[in-house]
């Protein structure tokens, strides 16, 4: 029989994997199949109302500057974003989406509230109350545990270059 | 005054759905309901409602929406939304 924290450890996994897939997967069947998950995250952090500097976005990603710079001239080029010079500092560059990008974004925040509806909706209100604050909770803790690496120069990067490893150890 | 506002907003909507749906003006009634009686799907849907945001320069979250049931319910959301605009 597998221990509370096995259980508890393969579900966290399994659970953040299969989001991932099932959006990647809806992403790809759907009106969006040009954009990758990485490029509609993009989307979402600029947001479908004002527009926001790179910088700005960028750390809200957790990527570089250099980084954010390159996905987004990508989107640019699909056009799904616009990005402007700031009329009072033209130092500042500034990005907001288009009429496509506002309507991925969109799309993409009814997926994410229809997954949690249908996950919601099998429980009644007092069980609700309870799952949304141990979930609250286990979003904090992970929070918590991320911000420890506060500093790292690109905590993003560097998990993408484990993730690369251990994938060629395994090869 | 009120009387008046309300039916250019209400004007303004139907002329935005019904390009957005590509459906006569006249096929579009005030009561219709707007899950069931008329033919959205969720990009349509998304696409009339950035229309009427930027229509009148007004935010208008999922949360929002959730409460809209018929084409009367987002004209009076709109008229709310930019009272005193």
């Amino acid at each position: 029989m597998k221990s509370e924290e096995e259980v508890m450890s393969e579900a966290l996994v399994r659970i953040f994997e299969n989001v991932v897939l099932t959006e990647e997967k809806s992403l790809q069947a759907g009106y969006f199949s040009d954009l990758s998950i990485a490029e509609m995250h993009t989307l979402t952090a600029i947001g479908p109302y004002e527009s926001r500097t790179m910088t700005k976005t960028a750390e809200d990603l957790g990527i570089t500057t250099g980084t954010l710079t390159v996905a987004i001239d990508r989107l640019v080029k699909k056009g799904y974003v616009i990005r402007q010079r700031d009329t009072n500092d033209k130092r500042v560059v500034r990005i907001s989406l288009t009429r496509n990008g506002k309507l991925a974004c969109r799309m993409n925040s009814k997926f994410h509230r229809v997954l949690a509806k249908h996950i919601l909706s099998g429980y009644n209100e007092e069980d609700r109350k309870h799952l949304l604050a141990l979930v609250n909770e286990v979003d904090v803790y992970v929070a918590q545990q991320l911000r420890r690496y506060d500093g790292a120069v690109n905590v993003r990067k560097t998990a993408m270059e484990v993730a690369k490893d251990s994938k060629k150890e395994n090869e | 005054m009120d009387d008046s506002r309300r039916e250019q907003i209400y004007k303004e909507v139907i002329r935005i759905l019904s390009a957005d749906l590509e459906v006569s003006a006249e096929d579009i009634d005030t009561t219709m309901d707007l899950n069931t009686e008329l033919p959205f799907d969720s990009l349509q849907l998304y696409e009339f409602v950035i229309d009427l945001e930027e229509a009148y320069n007004i935010k208008l979250p999922d949360e929002m929406l959730d409460q809209m049931k018929t084409v009367d319910d987002i004209v009076n959301l709109i008229m709310r939304l930019t009272d005193g605009k």
